[in-house]
């Protein structure tokens, strides 16, 4: 059961190269086997959901594709290719960006301050590191117009603003160097049902536009099955199903989650 | 939600309410207003208060607290805190004095060593708190006891270094009057102006509007009112005191840094969210320790100027044993003028306001006759008013001030 992902049938992409593909992961913390054989891939254009129990092991396969992890054995493949990604650098060189749970935004600054945070566009020496806010505050625009959030407030701090809004830099933020991957760690966690599905849209408006996307996820009912292409569950440090998510149920996923479908695959 | 609606990216702000202004732009007001009110107290008090030479006098008196408050500031908005500002502040002039009076430095020399020395010893206790992960109040407490101790054993039997015919005193007694007063606010204002152009001239050209009265004439006029009004009053005393130059010119530097440079952006984002920061690629360590630096070292600087306007050091330089007045003091007027402990808020002018309030407190009852005992009532009741002003505008506007 475990190290089938590389067999499984890939008849909806059509001989199509993942971006990201791990296979066959293996993961130890101490005594703790986290992941045993674990595997995920993500295409172009695709929204991949990692459902799972708390422990599953989808938190970690995460963490080890976005670099915060290095896998203990098993493969990790960068369109095609075989990568090392020891540290979050290599992904984030290799265009893996990751917007965490917690958001990772200061809210005393305002959107165009965290959208550059750490990437600002300074002045010369002499000005003693002036930032080019005009700069970069044309860039923003153009990206959040790009992401349909063309009404978003550039100049209030994000802690004025709502969950939805917040979650939203954080993933503009993520897409500001054009990255190939995105990973979401419970993106709808703390929303709102509208804001989620604000959320959602602005997912799939990334993904339309080639971006690959693995969301962790446990709003199976609403989020899960109505905002994602397919649907990976895992338990106890491995795959035990996917699913094409036009074509299940919650209550399928949830069974699949907590075991009442074992070794079903209903993939392709 | 927003995301379905509108592409088109105007550059009109929308319109803000007051409550969010309040919490925004105009966070300083209440505090202007106190400031205001205390003057017209003691003015209705005392014919003496608004004279120019007891103004003057005020400005000079807050120059020593709010210096400290502004380097303490920058500390605070990393979310740690330096005690031992005061302890810095007395060593080093200690030390100054010894240098000058014992191996006959040139102040030239010895005062830039003590400002270089003061931020070393920040430096060295901010490498403490990142690298050992002792909490930085724990880390400063301890080391400005250390250096208490250290400052009386360095004094000589006497207790005391004479600081007079040795140029230092020169510092506090030098005035800057007539043409050269205006001149100096001429320079000050066009830099200001200078900055403010570049500005609007850089967001013209990346294609931003921006509007003309409320980001040009507007910053620029109040500027040249207010420094017009602090010259005029300094002017008509006997010119604008050394020491009060040396401060305005550290609150333009620092304003400018917190505005504008990412140093200063890095501040306010290693404040709020430290982990934030470190993901973003940001060195928090060597931000903390350059925070921690910069208090040692304007504390050091403040600690020659203290030195010069008592012409000499001694056991009671730094506040005396434990800081005294001088630390907590500090530490006041930056919380009072809108410095959070809890790290990533305040601007540069809290250390002006928080500063000119204590000064403002001391000197009016001063005047008044008033004992030193109801001074320290005054400003510690201050002190708890200026933050439940700050949280009652917060929790009535449900705007949480940044």
């Amino acid at each position: 059961m475990t190290a089938l992902a590389a067999e499984r049938p890939l008849s909806a992409h059509n001989g199509t190269t993942p971006l990201v593909s791990l296979r066959n992961i293996q993961k130890h913390f101490g005594s703790l086997h986290a992941l045993r054989g674990a595997s995920v891939e993500v295409y172009p254009g695709e929204i991949v959901a990692l459902v799972g129990d708390n422990g599953a092991g989808k938190s970690t396969l995460v963490k080890v594709m976005a670099g915060v992890h290095a896998a203990d054995s098993g493969e990790y493949l960068f369109e095609g290719k075989p990568v090392q990604v020891r540290k979050p650098t290599d992904a984030t060189a290799l265009g893996i960006q990751t917007v965490y749970q917690d958001l990772s935004l200061c809210s005393n600054l305002d959107a165009v301050q965290n959208l550059f945070l750490g990437r600002e566009r300074t002045g010369s020496w002499w000005s003693g590191g002036r930032i080019r806010r005009a700069e970069c505050e044309v860039r923003a625009r153009e990206l959040l117009t790009r992401m349909r959030l063309g009404n978003l407030s550039l100049t209030r701090p994000v802690g004025a603003m709502s969950g939805g809004q917040r979650q939203n830099i954080a993933i503009a933020r993520s897409i500001l160097e054009t990255p190939k991957v995105v990973i979401l760690d419970e993106p709808t966690a703390a929303l709102s049902h509208s804001a989620a599905e604000g959320v959602s849209s602005l997912i799939r408006t990334l993904a339309d536009q080639g971006l690959g996307v693995v969301i962790v996820s446990h709003d199976i009912h609403h989020f899960v099955v109505n905002a994602t292409d397919r649907i990976e569950v895992m338990r106890l440090g491995t795959n035990v199903a996917s699913f094409k998510s036009k074509d299940v149920t919650g209550e399928q996923v949830v069974n699949a989650m907590v075991g009442g479908n074992e070794g079903v695959n209903l993939a392709g | 939600m927003a995301n379905t609606l509108t592409v088109d990216a105007p550059a009109r702000r929308p319109r803000r309410s007051f409550g969010e202004l309040l919490s925004s732009d105009l966070r300083a007001l209440p505090i202007v207003i106190g400031l205001v009110a205390l003057g017209i107290f003691f003015a209705s008090q005392s014919d003496v208060f608004l004279t120019s030479r007891n103004l003057s006098n005020l400005l000079v008196q807050s120059t020593v607290v709010g210096i400290m408050a502004l380097g303490l500031m920058f500390v605070l908005l990393v979310k740690e805190i330096d005690l031992s500002i005061a302890a810095i502040n007395g060593i080093t002039s200690v030390l100054m004095a010894k240098f000058i009076v014992e191996f006959g430095f040139s102040p030239l020399i010895a005062v830039p060593a003590a400002i270089l020395f003061g931020a070393a010893i920040g430096s060295c206790s901010a490498r403490w708190v990142t690298f050992v992960g002792v909490p930085s109040f724990v880390v400063t407490l301890g080391l400005g006891l250390a250096l208490n101790g250290l400052q009386l054993i360095l004094l000589p039997p006497t207790a005391r270094y004479g600081l007079q015919q040795t140029g230092i005193e020169r510092i506090a007694l030098t005035n800057i009057s007539g043409v050269w007063a205006w001149l100096s606010l001429l320079v000050g204002i066009v830099v200001y102006a200078g900055l403010v152009l570049s500005d609007v001239a850089r967001r013209k050209r990346a294609g931003l509007q921006s509007p003309v009265i409320q980001s040009v004439v507007l910053p620029i006029a109040a500027a040249a009112v207010f420094g017009s009004v602090v010259v005029a009053i300094l002017a008509a005393h006997q010119g604008i005191p050394l020491v009060v130059l040396i401060f305005a010119m550290l609150l333009g530097v620092g304003g400018y840094t917190l505005n504008s440079t990412q140093f200063g952006l890095y501040l306010y984002a290693v404040g709020n969210n430290e982990e934030a920061a470190r993901r973003a690629g940001i060195k928090v360590a060597r931000i903390k320790m350059a925070a921690f630096a910069i208090a040692g070292g304007v504390a050091a600087l403040a600690g020659v100027i203290a030195a010069s306007r008592t012409l000499g050091v001694g056991v009671f330089s730094g506040g005396g044993v434990g800081g005294g007045t001088l630390l907590l003091e500090s530490i006041a007027a930056a919380v009072i003028g809108g410095v959070s402990l809890f790290g990533g808020r305040g601007s540069i002018h809290a250390a002006l306001l928080g500063a000119l309030v204590i000064g403002t407190v001391s000197n009016g009852l001063n005047l008044l006759g008033v004992e030193n005992e109801v001074r320290l009532i005054v400003t510690g009741l201050l002190l708890v008013l200026a933050v439940s002003i700050d949280k009652l505008i917060e929790r009535a506007t449900g705007h949480q001030s940044f």
